[in-house]
């Protein structure tokens, strides 16, 4: 059982306040969605959390360590990072960075039988195994982000930190990347996904956190989100919770 | 292809450097017979041991370490146009060199001072660089590539400066060492190149996996166990050294580090575990091979592997960049 803590997480450019004293704790086996309108600082909250960025002040906590204080490597092993995007003309081909995913698991020049397996395994869980010798540059938006994906599951880190995991990918792929990290959650990871989907985050997730204007508004189960939809004021005043024949309940807006 | 199928690449570029030294000595404007050289009888015997072996060998040093500082600033800078060049160390070099030609000094410390001149030119031009684009201690792939590219046009007017005010019979060994050009060379001199060449494709290499890794990104690095600060630093200095003392050896030969690791990309694999070697070895046949074939197409007349190069390297560069759009 593995925790991530943070504590009173700052982080400002000049004067600006882009993340302001986020407090909240979480554990292995939950899937949180992060959520909030653009510029809320829901990615610079995820780079805070991978140490991309230093915080200004307070500090984050990794099974009660200071994740500060942690070499490179062992962040590598704890925590695995999705960023937005990557450059789209790299000349990699889908399996030579789907590998890097496990570069940081050994000290050895070439991947081992188990690294390939673990390789395999991530392509065929992000359905991105069919084209693994097409280069990257080739491959559509979804494609990519289907590899990017695949690269993460085969670091097999235990927090896993995606931004946006669901961009460009078409609806069925929205769910089976969203399924892959319930599943990851499952098997004991802790997985934060930012997401504007919000059926998706309630549909998938435990937990739901609410940034606005850098601050953490709100931290609630799915549950309570569905509960007290007052937080869903924040993006917009026209959605509501709808209700099919079959009693499932969705977010719509009219 | 799999790992060990590009293995066996790696082996195939060496086995070519090989093939390249032993062969390409022979070719030349005067015929030189084996038996005459093997039984030590000259002029044979000297021909190919001091003018062409030597010169051979030093083709194969230049153009394998200008190869292995392109693919590795390619990937420092995320650029596939990236060349040894780009980061200014070369201009520093040439405008160290072209001083030192004009002002007619022949030797500083027993060694020629265009050497010297060069390597001074292309340390001062790392310090420059360096330091004008680090912030608070901090390099970035994108400073690094703006000063670079800020400094060459800085170093190419004082270039031009010094030249426009150069005499006439050294205006010309000006334009010839900026043109590059492969020439025969002491032993000794061979050797400390070849040791520093090693020692930088060594250290290069032991990264290979981290070039992959920030070819990607920095934040991508960051995350999967390197330190990109340090990564970065170590790339600048170790490609910057490797630059340094080819341009010192044999002038700003022009595209050998851009068109190698290309061709290796496209045809072997772009991971830094085979692109780096294979760019290496290939690197310096390349540039052998092109510099066997200034000595005779025109021969008696010499074309400077320099120029070749730049006649092969032009359009692959319009072709490149016209399949890049």
């Amino acid at each position: 059982m593995s925790t991530l803590q943070a504590e009173n997480l700052t982080y400002r450019v000049d004067s600006k306040l882009i993340v302001s004293e986020v407090c909240f704790q979480a554990s292995s086996g939950e899937f949180l969605a992060v959520v909030g309108v653009n510029g809320a600082g829901k990615s610079t909250l995820l780079d805070l959390l991978a140490g991309l960025k230093r915080p200004t002040s307070g500090r984050i906590l990794v099974d009660g360590k200071a994740f500060q204080n942690f070499t490179p490597s062992e962040r590598a092993s704890w925590i695995c990072h999705l960023p937005q995007a990557v450059r789209a003309d790299l000349p990699f081909t889908v399996e030579q960075i789907v590998r890097m995913g496990r570069y940081p698991r050994g000290d050895s020049w070439m991947e081992s039988a188990a690294d390939a397996a673990a390789v395999e395994a991530a392509m065929q869980r992000a359905r991105c195994f069919e084209f693994r010798h097409r280069r990257f540059a080739t491959l559509s938006g979804g494609e990519r982000q289907r590899v990017l994906l695949a690269a993460c599951l085969a670091q097999a880190a235990r927090i896993l930190l995606l931004d946006e995991p669901a961009t460009y990918l078409d609806l069925g792929h929205q769910i089976l990347c969203f399924e892959l990290l319930r599943a990851e959650a499952h098997n004991g990871a802790l997985c934060f996904a930012v997401t504007h989907d919000l059926n998706l985050a309630l549909a998938h997730c435990d937990r739901l956190l609410v940034l606005d204007q850098g601050k953490l508004t709100a931290d609630m189960t799915v549950a309570e989100a569905w509960s007290e939809p007052s937080w869903m004021s924040n993006f917009s005043e026209r959605l509501r919770i709808c209700r099919s024949p079959e009693g499932e309940r969705w977010i719509g807006y009219g | 292809m799999t790992m060990a199928g590009q293995g066996k690449w790696v082996a195939l570029s060496a086995v070519a450097a090989v093939a390249a030294a032993v062969f390409l000595p022979w070719i030349g404007p005067s015929p030189i017979e084996f038996s005459r050289v093997v039984a030590h009888q000259q002029p044979d015997y000297l021909i190919f041991m001091e003018l062409r072996l030597s010169r051979t060998l030093l083709g194969l040093l230049v153009g394998a370490s200008l190869s292995l500082a392109g693919a590795l600033f390619q990937a420092l800078l995320r650029d596939s146009l990236a060349t040894p060049y780009t980061l200014g160390i070369s201009s520093g070099a040439s405008f160290g060199a072209i001083l030192t030609i004009t002002s007619g000094l022949p030797s500083v410390a027993g060694l020629p001072a265009v050497w010297v001149g060069a390597l001074l030119g292309a340390t001062a031009a790392l310090v420059i660089v360096a330091g004008a684009s680090a912030q608070r201690g901090q390099l970035s792939s994108f400073r690094l590539l703006l000063t670079g590219i800020s400094l060459n046009g800085v170093f190419s007017a004082l270039i031009l400066m010094v030249h426009s005010t150069a005499r006439e019979y050294r205006s010309i060994s000006v334009t010839h060492w900026l043109l590059g050009s492969l020439d025969s060379i002491r032993y000794s001199a061979l050797t400390v190149f070849a040791v520093v060449a090693s020692l930088m494709a060594a250290i290069l290499l032991s990264r290979a996996k981290h070039w992959n890794l920030l070819m990607v990104g920095e934040d991508w690095a960051a995350t999967r166990g390197v330190d990109p600060q340090r990564l970065l630093r170590l790339g600048f200095v170790c490609g910057s050294v490797l630059t340094a003392t080819a341009v010192a050896l044999a002038g700003p030969i022009g595209f050998v580090g851009l068109i190698v690791p290309h061709i290796v990309r496209a045809r072997i694999s772009a991971d830094y575990r085979i692109l780096m070697p294979c760019s290496f070895f290939l690197g310096g046949v390349l540039l052998a091979a092109a510099d066997a074939a200034g000595r005779i197409v025109l021969a008696p007349a010499e074309l400077p592997a320099g120029a070749i190069m730049a006649l092969l390297g032009g359009p692959y560069l319009v072709w490149l960049v016209r399949r890049r759009s």
